[in-house]
């Protein structure tokens, strides 16, 4: 048990050293390919912490992600050099002004109908804050309705799968407001107190990395505390968690809360990192992907999703440019999912874990042979998470 | 005496069919009550009704002074009343230490539980739980891995952890060999007392053992209430439930 624990610190500690000095050994390009990469543990993050903790299986995470992206992106538009060379004096957005009607006026706040949403969003700040605030929003509304209404397992799957398509449909449609299919691109640069992120700059990736690990070791914080234990004990079983007396849709509405603020905070560094903002974060394939990666590290272990997520977005960087398996790619991941589902359904990191029991127990043993009498408890498996 | 738990004249029916009919029952505080009844006798659904699980229809429920009538499971339970379910019921990824911490968080909400660790007060009552119980030495042990019968204590000791003003127990012997019945046996005769306490339970041995007032239902309604020798020699319980036999281990 001790020897886990300290196994387990020892893993956090080595991964952070990693991503903090990656970048003494990556070239300008890698650098930016990673942050993106990083930024992708951080949604394995909130998934293992939904799913693999809380029992809740989201479908629909990229809603979160590409709400906080849309949201951040939106401020960068406007302060990109192109919305201020529409003859105004007020940035507009390029694409408003080529999708609106002849004659309308070219001014932010009358372009169309909408536009004016677009107003508070010249204030880079403001983007930020509704990056956190509206997928907390989104996800608080969905999870009163849904928790409440005691739906559980493959139902609260199916809703979000459904609301992610619907938001990404309106997200489109809106052309006018959101550039529909084109996303929105040719942002300006992040600004914290007149220093600018560029994409490719190593600040930029210390700035995802620093947020990785926050997050990383905020929600391995947060998962042990009492609430955290309470919320663990709701998926093992939630009747006898409301007949202990807890209130068991507030805990799980928190936690599922958190995972969106955290998918929407990854979505903002995205945007930073990537330079667009695209309805394809609200495709179901991105969403399904994001379960893919927390599923192969270990949906019940913060960090093995985390390295999941990373993992197979550099093997897949490294191995589909190669012309042969560019379109098997997918079939492999496919097929690795389906072969972790059934063999390895506690992930990579499980597969650590029991690694990491077999060694304690071999010194476990050689220490206890000197002791007459003492018998070595049998070490028993872990139960697999349901 | 203090009344702990007040039934006035509870009822449900589900589809036209009166499970549990105008029931009314005292419990004193620090009584331990058995409930007996046949299959379908609405010993289960009074639990469900006293528990929140099932909504009544008519009556009240009161524990001590306070009316629960229809709240929420959560509640009822906040309020003092722990249940006991008749398939254990147990979370099956902690250890049983893991299960007893969970359930000594007394104060449900969130906020006052984003600190980590069990306070020592609280740690120290889980303690004298695991020797009550008898599950010290498998402190450590995943609940996955737990005979039936200790899945069961497991499940008791959660409950006694918390304090609660009144346990309801659903058949907490079901399925136990007779060492493990006896031995569940003294354990509530040591929660007697300290604790209020409603049994439902079928096996005669048992009831026996700690039995001290019996109520004894029959098709949702109270057929009879008294001591162990009262209920023997009840002609109306002879005939309904107990057929021409009288009370003992073979009949049931």
């Amino acid at each position: 048990m001790i020897t886990q624990r300290r196994l387990d610190r020892a893993a956090y500690i080595l991964f952070i050293a990693l991503i903090l000095l990656a970048p003494l050994v990556l070239g300008d390009f890698w650098v930016n390919r990673i942050a993106k990469f990083l930024v992708f543990g951080i949604v394995a993050v909130a998934v293992s912490l939904c799913w693999g903790y809380g029992g809740i299986l989201n479908l629909g995470q990229g809603l979160f992600f590409g709400a906080g992206a849309y949201m951040l992106a939106m401020s960068l538009k406007l302060a990109s050099a192109t919305s201020m060379q529409q003859g105004s004096d007020h940035p507009v957005p390029d694409f408003m002004l080529w999708n609106a009607d002849p004659g309308a006026p070219t001014e932010l706040c009358c372009i169309n109908r909408g536009s004016f949403l677009w107003l508070p969003f010249q204030w880079q700040w403001f983007g930020v804050v509704m990056g956190i605030l509206l997928p907390v929003l989104l996800a608080g509304g969905l999870g009163l309705v849904v928790f409440r209404k005691r739906i559980a397992g493959v139902f609260v799957s199916v809703i979000t799968l459904a609301l992610v398509l619907l938001v990404r449909l309106v997200v489109i449609d809106a052309q006018p407001l959101t550039n529909g299919f084109n996303g929105l691109t040719d942002l300006g640069t992040f600004h914290v107190a007149g220093f600018g992120f560029d994409p490719y700059a190593r600040a930029t990736y210390y700035l995802v990395a620093g947020f990785l690990i926050l997050t990383l070791v905020g929600s391995r914080l947060l998962v042990e505390t009492r609430a955290g234990l309470i919320l663990q004990a709701i998926r093992d079983d939630q009747n006898r968690a409301r007949y202990l007396g807890f209130d068991v849709p507030i805990y799980q509405l928190f936690f599922f809360t958190v995972s969106a603020a955290i998918s929407g905070l990854a979505g903002m560094l995205y945007v930073i990192v990537a330079e667009f903002a695209s309805p394809t974060f609200m495709d179901l394939s991105f969403s399904i992907t994001m379960v893919v990666w927390a599923a192969l590290g270990g949906r019940a272990s913060l960090l093995g999703a985390c390295i999941g997520a990373i993992l197979i977005n550099v093997i897949a960087a490294s191995i589909s440019e190669t012309a042969t398996f560019v379109e098997a790619w997918k079939a492999i991941i496919g097929v690795v999912f389906v072969l972790v589902v059934l063999y390895l359904p506690r992930g990579l990191a499980g597969f650590a874990q029991d690694f990491g029991e077999r060694l304690e127990r071999r010194f476990a043993d050689s220490g206890k042979t000197t002791t007459p009498g003492v018998i070595p408890q049998a070490q028993v498996p872990r139960g697999q998470a349901p | 005496m203090t009344v702990a738990l007040t039934i006035d004249g509870i009822g449900v029916s589900f589809a036209g069919v009166k499970a549990v009919d105008n029931v009314s029952m005292l419990v004193h505080e620090g009584e331990l009550r058995v409930l007996l009844g046949a299959n379908g006798a609405g010993k289960t659904t009074l639990m469900d009704l006293i528990s929140g699980k099932t909504r009544s229809t008519d009556g009240r429920v009161f524990l001590f002074e306070t009316e629960i009538t229809n709240w929420s499971p959560n509640r009822i339970a906040r309020a003092g009343i722990g249940r006991k379910f008749q398939i254990p019921s147990v979370f099956r990824d902690f250890s049983v230490r893991g299960n007893l911490n969970v359930a000594s968080c007394t104060d449900p909400r969130i906020r006052s539980n984003l600190g980590i660790g069990i306070p020592r007060t609280r740690r120290q009552r889980i303690e004298e739980v695991l020797e009550l119980t008898g599950l010290a030495e498998f402190a450590e042990t995943p609940a996955a891995n737990l005979s039936h019968g200790q899945t069961q204590w497991l499940e008791l000791g959660m409950l006694i952890v918390q304090n609660p003003k009144l346990l309801l127990l659903d058949e907490p012997t079901a399925g136990m060999t007779q060492n493990e019945t006896h031995k569940t046996a003294e354990i509530i005769k040591g929660l007697r007392g300290q604790h209020t306490i409603l049994v439902v339970e079928h096996d005669m041995a048992f009831v026996r053992e700690i039995a001290e007032q019996i109520t004894v239902m029959h098709l949702g309604r109270v057929l009879a209430e008294g001591s162990m020798t009262a209920i023997e020699r009840n002609e109306a319980v002879r005939h309904a439930y107990l057929g021409s036999y009288g009370i003992s281990a073979e009949a049931v």
